[in-house]
Parts: structure tokens; sequence; C-alpha cells
């Protein structure tokens, strides 16, 4: 884990007290400058290719360097996800490339209108968000970066806000990881569902640990990150699980996918089946959503299969007659406690091609419905 | 608000402080109780995280009161399928209780780890106990003991990073609740603490009847075959034994007056070069041998690991021979 190596560490420290040494004009080279030595260190010469998207992403202001950006970046992204030696993958590039196409499109759209080279190199470089998010949006970060106060009161509760997410990474999420290894010798259904179910437990620990750590080291600087995760597991519906995973990636793709599909095939013969859109730009935004995470089978299976489940809930949800949705029972507490589990269960479910290479998840499912041979 | 959370940093900073004046008293308390203890010991869950603690105290601690006997091998020394109390080497201790007796196995690990671990803990031990299986040594052990860089050639493993390493040095010594938290854990738990919480949710596990990593059964059933341990035939020309992770060995253990003890374990269709085990022992002798010990698949589990009858008599063969000396 990155965040716990003594270098992180330590630049982490440099940059925290440069930081506030500096007059507040500089914070951004501040943030620059470290930032640069953080991928120097962890990623070598890609420092270098990050270098020239961001260069390429300040100039994307006109058309032509606004598609070179857009294709560099998507490019070098499928290079990355697709080729198996992962020496190549370099330091959080899914993160990375999806905040640089923002700023892009938001530039395009005329909602970036100001953009500063060094801001940009700031937000490009920032290490804490570098290993596994939150996707950052432009205006926020510098904001944040323009607004940050020295305070032991960020201090404390960024250090605090740290020893939860390495809690949550070292007692909970590699805990369960040793009983998710079992896979490899998984002889009945029962011992299937609880290696599901402690996978489900764990990637969520896992994932929302680095958010954590990476939020309480933004907060320590006095800089707000967005969060991440909000109790994805108390989701009463997949839609709403939604808006509470992976919080700033399901922002990102309604912005960037789910709307622009849905607009463009407003202006189709599809304009007739609102319901039919849905659908599609679903699938289209969440197979999108799994080839970011890798670009295998597996992963878009997962992605597919979320885009059917929030396509199905969409359907459901509109062909419900009023008299049934606006009953009491729909408030009732069993009613709801029985919608997250549910929730939960469905997306559970879905993380078995996330967990294994499909072959291996098509055996696991078999094995968990009894129907192995 | 400004004030009580500064009050409340300064506080914590001044409890770490006090605190940390305690970790080395605790830690002597807790590795003697681990270490010294009459009690079998083994690497829980086969883990390799307690591997680097158990190094650095027995490196701490060279002298001893008693005779200290370390096993190293692979699953069949760890006790696949026994309990500690079953496995090759707490037979062993039982036999010699007036010795300290550390297995030191780990599933899959070959001579080459043996080697590097025994080349660290030499002056601290008396006799090695050393599986003879495969050459390999595991890539995580430059983190977990000292490794030279001529052996990371050898074995083709990469050395930690020396600016991490060296920032872990200096916090280690300025935080010793950081140097010696491994240390902590491994005398608490007997393991990381992430191991020692998994072993506990597996006992949970054990209760709905899901099959585990190792299956431990108090029963078993009374072996038919017999385990034959043997020293090498002489050939009859004696010749110098090529170099080899066992003469370099032994060439260390002679040079420090200690003692190396190589099993040779033979299986149904797998020999043992007699001609090369015995020109190791008429070179090495008395500071290292090779015994040959011959397991009947009726003996064992799964055709590789000894059931527990047999595993007390591959410890009865290896005391008897150690006593005949």
């Amino acid at each position: 884990m990155i965040f716990t190596e003594l270098r992180f560490v330590a630049l982490f420290v440099a940059c925290w007290i440069t930081f506030y040494l500096v007059p507040r004009r500089y914070r951004a080279a501040v943030l620059t400058f470290w930032g640069a030595a953080f991928y120097l260190i962890y990623a070598g010469p890609f420092f270098v290719v990050v270098l020239v998207l961001a260069i390429l992403a300040f100039f994307s202001g006109r058309r032509a360097a606004a598609w070179l950006t857009g294709i560099a970046t998507v490019g070098l992204l499928v290079y990355f996800k697709g080729t198996t030696t992962s020496i190549l993958v370099p330091l959080g590039f899914s993160y990375l490339s999806f905040e640089l196409l923002h700023v892009v499109m938001e530039r395009r759209r005329g909602r970036i209108e100001e953009l500063s080279l060094i801001d940009l190199l700031a937000f490009v470089f920032f290490a804490p968000t570098r290993v596994a998010g939150p996707i950052k949006r432009y205006p926020d970060f510098v904001a944040a970066v323009r607004d940050a106060e020295p305070s032991s009161a960020n201090v404390y509760a960024g250090l605090l806000r740290i020893l939860f997410g390495l809690a949550k990474k070292y007692l909970l999420a590699d805990v369960l990881a040793l009983t998710v290894a079992e896979q490899t010798y998984v002889s009945s259904a029962l011992h299937a569902w609880i290696i599901v179910f402690a996978y489900s437990l764990q990637i969520y620990f896992d994932f929302s640990a680095y958010s954590d750590i990476a939020i309480g080291l933004g907060r320590i600087l006095g800089i707000g990150l967005p969060e991440n995760f909000r109790w994805p597991y108390l989701a009463k519906n997949i839609r709403e699980f939604w808006d509470r995973w992976h919080i700033t990636l399901s922002h990102w793709v309604r912005d960037y996918v789910f709307v622009p599909v849905g607009r463009t095939l407003f202006r189709g013969p599809l304009r007739r089946s609102p319901i039919v859109i849905a659908a599609i730009s679903y699938l289209v935004t969440f197979a999108i959503v799994g080839a970011w995470h890798g670009l295998t089978p597996a992963f878009l299976l997962w992605g597919v299969y979320h885009g059917v489940l929030l396509s199905l809930y969409h359907v459901v949800r509109l062909k419900t007659p009023v008299w049934i949705a606006d009953h009491r029972w729909y408030e009732a507490r069993a009613v709801r406690a029985a919608s997250v589990m549910v929730t939960f269960f469905c997306v559970t479910l879905g993380w078995v091609p996330f967990m294994m290479p499909l072959p291996q998840a098509q055996k696991m499912l078999a094995l968990m419905f009894g129907v192995a041979r | 608000m400004r004030s009580r959370t500064a009050r409340r940093l300064v506080l914590t900073l001044v409890w770490l402080l006090i605190f940390d004046r305690a970790v080395p008293p605790l830690l002597e308390l807790a590795e003697r109780r681990h270490y010294e203890s009459a009690a079998a010991f083994r690497f829980e869950n086969s883990d390799l995280f307690a591997l680097g603690p158990l190094v650095d105290y027995l490196r701490d601690h060279p002298r001893h009161q008693r005779r200290r006997v370390v096993f190293f091998g692979n699953s069949m020394i760890f006790g696949y399928f026994l309990t500690p109390a079953q496995a090759i080497p707490a037979q062993f201790q039982t036999l010699q209780p007036e010795a300290r007796v550390y297995n030191a196995a780990v599933n899959g690990q070959e001579m080459g780890t043996s080697y590097l671990v025994g080349k660290a803990i030499l002056d601290s031990v008396d006799v090695i106990y050393v599986q003879v299986i495969g050459e390999k040594a595991n890539e995580m052990l430059p983190s977990l003991i000292p490794v030279d860089d001529a052996d990371l050639r050898r074995f083709h493993l990469t050395a930690p990073n020396r600016v991490e390493a060296r920032l872990q040095r200096w916090l280690g010594c300025a935080w010793r609740a950081y140097g010696l938290n491994d240390r902590m854990q491994a005398a608490l738990f007997g393991t990381s603490t992430r191991v020692f919480l998994y072993m506990h949710k597996r006992d949970l596990a054990r209760a709905f009847d899901v099959r585990t990593l190792q299956p431990a059964a108090d029963s078993w059933p009374p072996i038919a075959g017999h385990i034959a341990l043997r020293a090498p035939r002489l050939a009859a020309t004696v010749h110098v034994p090529p170099r080899s992770l066992k003469t370099d060995l032994a060439e260390l253990a002679r040079s420090h007056g200690k003692r190396v003890v190589f099993m040779q374990f033979e299986w149904r269709g797998s020999r043992v070069n007699d001609a090369e085990a015995g020109a190791f022992n008429a070179a090495y002798a008395p500071f290292a041998e090779t015994v040959i010990v011959t397991v009947p698949p009726e003996v064992t589990i799964d055709g590789q690991h000894p059931v527990p009858a047999a595993a007390a008599q591959i410890a009865e063969a290896l005391a008897r021979h150690e006593a005949q000396r």
C-alpha cells in the first residue's frame, strides 16, 4: 500500500510543510512539485507521458488539441487496460484519464473558461488521489486549493479519517481477503456463498479505505475532496446503490456518458420510446464502467449486468401503478429492510465475474446454485 | 475549537511517547512466553509473516539455556493436516525435552529458503534439520530477514527499496512501537493480527462444517507401513561432492561449529543418490550429514503428508539417530 510507505509519508509531510510556508499564490506550484516527485518515484518514466497529456489538455480550448488529448488519453487507457503486463500499467491512470477527459469536455462546453497551467498540473499530479481516486473535478479542486486554510482541526480530522481508513483496510479488508483466497479450493455451496459475501464486503472495505485515506490526506492539507462512498450496502435499490458506491465515478459517467448518449438517442427515431432510450443509455454507460475496470470479458459482463439491473429497475419504477408505489407499506421498515437485502444480494451476485475470470466465475455460480456437475 | 483539537493532538502525541517506552519490556515478556515455552512451536496457518520475527528474536538472543533445534522444510515438516503437536518437530521435542525445537517450516518452501534463514540464525542455534527439496528461495525473504547482495543474485531475489528500508530503520529507532510492531504481533498471536483474526473466523466456519485450509483430525487409523531411516551407502570411490546449497550450508556449519542434518525423503519411485549423499557425509561429518528417510505411501494422508503416527515414527528415528552419534 503506497500510502503506508515511508517514502510517500516523507513526501507528504514535506508537501504539507511547504504548502503552508509559501505564499498562497504559490500553493499550486508546491502541489505540482511534490506531485511530480511522487510520480517520478513511483511511476518513473511515465511521468513524461502524464506531463505531455496535461500540457495537451491545457490547450484543449482549441478543437484539434481537444481531440488529440481525448484520443491520446482514451488510446493510452485502452492500451494499459488491454495489456496483460501489469508493469506497464502506470500509477492510477484510470482515474487520471477520467479527470483529463473531464477537463477537456468541460473546456469544450465552455464551463471551464480560465485554465492555468500550474493549477492544471497540480490537479493532475495531486498524489493522494492518484492511487485509487476519488475522481476530482477541476473547478472544485482549484477552489479548494485556493481556500485551503492551515488548522489543527483539519490535521486532527484528517488523521482520524486516515486512521479509520487504515483500520478498515488492515482489520477488515485484509482479513476478509484471506477468506476470499479460499476460492482456490472451494468445494461446497455454503463455502462458495461465504466466499462471495466475504468478497462483497472486502471490496467495499478495501476500496473505501483508500478513499478515506485520500480524503484524510486532502483534509490535512485543508483541501476538501469529494466523498466516494456513502454506506452503499444500505441502498434500497440499484439506482440508489450507484448514488452511494464509487460516487465520483458514477457521477462522471452520468455527466459524460449517460446524459450525452440519452440526448443523442432522443434526437433519433427512438424518441417515442424513452424506456428503450434509458435502457440503452444504462447498458452503454455500464459497459464503459466495466471496461474502465479492465478490458476483460468478466469486467464487461459485470458492467452489463449492472446496466441490465438499472434498466429493469427503471422499467419497474415507471410501470408500477401509482396506488401501489404510494402505498404506505412501501415505507414500512420490514419492506425497506427487504429492499436493502435484495439490493445487497443482487450486487453481491454481480461481484462473482468481477472477482475471477469467466470460466471460474461460471463454476463458482454453478456451485453456489447447486448445479455443479 | 482550535485549541481543543490542538490539545487533543498534543495529548495523543504524549500518550504515544509514554506507550513507546513500554513497548520493549512488553515485547521481551511476550517473546519469552512465545519462543521459550514448552509448547509446540510452529507458524500459525503456515504463514511466512512470523519467520522474520523468529529470526530477529534468535539473533537478538544468541545465548540460551536449552539446546536449540530448528526444522526447515515444506508442508510435510510443517505438518499439513496435523495439529501443531502432531507435526514431526513437535514429536521430536517430546523425545528430547531438554531441547527447544522450532518448527520453521512453511508450506511450499524449498531449500533456498532454508539456506538463507539457516545462514541468518546459525550463531543462535545448535542443530538445524533441513528437508532436501528444490533450490528456490521465497521472494518475500529479503523483506523479512537479512540477505546479502551475493545471495540476492544467487536466488534471483529483489532487494527491498533501499530508501524505504533506510527510512523504516530510522523511524523504527525513533518510534519503537513502529519498529517492533511485526515482532509484537508474532509474539502475541504467533502470526500477523490479520491471520490471527482469520484463524478465529475459521473456527466459526468449522462450526458450520465448511472445509478449511488445514483440516485437523483428532483420530487416525493405525498405520500399516513402516518408516525407515538410514545413512547413505558409501560408494567404492569417495569423490568430493559438487558445490550446492547443501555443501554451502555444511561449510557454514563447520566454520561456526554447528550441526546441520539434511533429511532426504525417499518415496516409492524416487531413489536418493547414495553415492553423492555418502560422499557428502564423508566430507562434512560430524558437522553436516544426510539421512535418508523412506516413507511408504500407506503411512501418508495424500501420498506425501504423513499421518500423525508416521510423523511420530520419523521424529523417533531422527532422535534415535541423533542419540547414536
